[in-house]
């Protein structure tokens, strides 16, 4: 089992792909839940894991999860929509009528529908409005593999870059000049929308304008939003748990995502080493065991045996786990809550 | 000229950086030329290969890594950068295209933009557009199943938003040539477990049914174990290894009845990663087991 910091209302769990990172985001929120909090698991994979775990549909919606009997919590899940939230978030952000301008622009289509652009924002989205929300005691958050952790930490930047000083007002028109590239003066300015039409072409420069021109309308809003996003992000209420697996290249990068997360301002406060085979360090039961068992066994205890020296590059203050391997069916809820239990502190550095 | 663009995907964690790797070093035994004729490059933004293979000075200019083979890394903004400078030559003009605060944050938002770029750079040899690529084939470490989806998607998804000019052609261009499977051969790297198979299949019959291309599918880190192997272990071990059996045997069904071929390919146990390249190469070089 895992200790969180009684204050904590957020928990995001982060590393790279293999390591069994869903179904531990799962196991944790099932555990928490038994004991007594009222969780929210959200997943942000476009694949359909937790879907296979928990038995929900990927159809954005919120559904309650069946626990053991003499459970003292309730547990919730859902798959994020990446269309709907954003859709949804434009929606709520605009209270306008204009808003179907901006739904109608092709750009915008690509933008938050079958592009990848948009799928980390709308997740964090998604987590900042259940946790504003006051639903639930805890939302746990299952991010894509580390590679777009950046991606998702970097979402309330990048759309704060839509409002850049000057770029929204490239592009804006106004009532009186209907041509909006009259209203440019600086040369510089014309020079670089030329260069721009040169490379995509009129059609697309026009699509451009009329994209810049339908989200300035909320500029203001948006940008609220997008700062409280980044505020629940960096909050002390909110825990960064890093997933992490035995072999050397996956625990490299971990530690060099632990460092460049915490040097960021986000608290990340423990690390789980995954999937760790038990069997192979104390393996002594058979004399002549064939090669290839023999093989195996010396490969995952040398795993085992670096582990010490690898756990060393993390930085001090973290809290490390251990999680056992568990049988391959473990993901009906029983072997969830077991593989919650099995969780154990190896190390706790200051 | 590229004659072939090898990309390679898979679930994150299954191991595709190295079987990119492997796939390089033995395409690279294929050829006949001296000179390298395999250029191997990754798409990820923070390099594998600058510490795995301990390549500091990776970057988007290829550097020999070894007999045959040349390694670099694309980001999406190089890719952009070169295609930019291609076309509006002046330097100056460039300069200030790529660094204004309106291409910046255009780039930024949207990421089609940037899967386009990669998926221009990888297809510009055989189109004849921008500088001159000297190698035969190219193997590309490509994304994880969701985002290689999407970065294929590029082209057709912004062909339709905007049909027509220069944008309009270079996507034509770009989505004729990424969907011709003598060009674009695609491996798809696998873990024996429940969920990657299933998500891998899922994406194989996408290739299949919306680019029109087969992949070529890989059963990675098998243990090559018997069931024979087993006796004499410790109970806790038995559970473990008879689990990896049956996970084992359960995927190779699963693919068989989905009517999918396969090649297995082993856990290498070694501890240096060049010793792991070098055994998943040879494995690809054995008669039987050709691509």
């Amino acid at each position: 089992m895992m200790d969180l910091k009684p204050e904590t209302k957020t928990v995001i769990c982060i590393g790279s792909g293999g390591v069994g990172k869903t179904t531990l985001a799962a196991s944790l929120a099932a555990g928490w839940a038994r004991d007594g909090k009222k969780v929210l698991v959200l997943t942000i994979d476009p694949s359909l894991r937790l879907t296979q775990t928990l038995g929900v549909t990927p159809d954005g919606d919120i559904h309650e999860v069946h626990l053991p009997e003499g459970s003292k919590g309730k547990l919730f899940s859902c798959v994020i929509n990446h269309q709907k939230t954003f859709d949804w978030f434009i929606r709520s952000a605009a209270q306008d009528a204009n808003v179907q301008l901006l739904l109608e622009n092709r750009l915008y289509q690509q933008l938050s529908g079958k592009l990848s652009g948009s799928q980390e924002f709308t997740s964090l989205i998604s987590l900042y409005r259940y946790v504003n929300s006051g639903d639930y005691d805890l939302v746990v958050l299952d991010t894509p593999p580390s590679q777009h952790t950046w991606n998702f930490l970097k979402a309330p930047e990048k759309i704060s870059m839509l409002f850049n000083e000057g770029v929204a007002s490239w592009f804006r028109q106004s009532d009186e000049a209907p041509n909006f590239f009259k209203k440019i003066i600086n040369l510089s300015t014309t020079q670089v929308l030329k260069a721009l039409e040169m490379l995509t072409g009129s059609q697309f420069m026009k699509e451009l304008s009329s994209f810049f021109r339908a989200v300035q309308r909320w500029e203001g809003p948006l940008e609220a939003y997008v700062s409280n996003c980044h505020r629940l992000l960096i909050s002390p209420t909110t825990e960064f748990i890093l997933v992490t697996a035995l072999d050397s290249s996956r625990l490299n990068e971990a530690q060099k995502l632990s460092r460049e997360i915490s040097k960021q301002g986000y608290h990340l406060t423990c690390v789980v080493i995954n999937r760790v085979p038990v069997w192979a360090q104390h393996e002594t039961s058979a004399k002549d065991l064939s090669p290839r068992v023999q093989d195996l066994k010396n490969y995952y205890k040398s795993l085992a045996d670096n582990l010490k020296s690898g756990l060393e590059q993390f930085k001090k203050g973290l809290r490390i786990y251990k999680c056992f391997e568990q049988q391959q069916k473990a993901e009906d809820m029983t072997g969830l809550l077991l593989n919650y239990d099995h969780i154990v502190t190896i190390m706790y550095t200051n | 000229m590229v004659k072939k663009a090898h990309l390679i995907t898979g679930k994150g964690g299954v191991g595709k950086s190295l079987f990119a790797a492997a796939l390089a070093q033995h395409l690279s035994t294929q050829s006949s030329s001296k000179k390298a004729a395999v250029l191997l490059t990754e798409l990820s933004e923070h390099s594998f290969y600058r510490d795995f293979l301990k390549q500091p000075n990776i970057s988007y200019i290829p550097k020999p890594w070894k007999q045959g083979v040349d390694l670099a890394q694309w980001s999406p903004d190089d890719c952009l950068k070169e295609y930019a400078l291609h076309l509006l030559k002046i330097e100056s003009l460039y300069r200030l295209f790529i660094e204004n605060p309106v291409t910046k944050s255009l780039i930024q938002i949207a990421p089609g933009l940037q899967d386009l770029a990669v998926v221009g750079k990888l297809t510009s040899s055989p189109r004849r557009h921008g500088p001159v690529m000297n190698y035969d084939e190219i193997v590309v470490d490509s994304y994880a199943t969701g985002h290689f989806l999407s970065m294929l998607r590029a082209p057709s998804s912004l062909q339709e938003a905007v049909p027509f000019g220069p944008m309009g052609e270079q996507t034509k261009s770009i989505n004729e040539c990424i969907r011709n499977p003598g060009f674009t051969q695609i491996h798809l790297v696998c873990l024996p477990e429940e969920l990657p198979v299933t998500e891998s299949i899922e994406l194989y019959n996408q290739l299949k049914n919306e680019f029109g291309i087969t992949a070529n599918f890989y059963l990675n880190k098998m243990s090559l174990l018997n069931v024979s192997d087993l006796s004499g272990l410790s109970a806790e071990a038995i559970m473990s290894l008879q689990n990896l059996l049956e996970s084992e045997a359960w995927s190779r069904e699963k693919l068989k009845s989905a009517g999918i071929n396969f090649i297995e390919l082993p856990l290498v146990t070694l501890p240096h990663a060049d010793e792991i390249i070098s055994t998943i190469a040879r494995h690809l070089d054995e008669p039987g087991k050709v691509l």
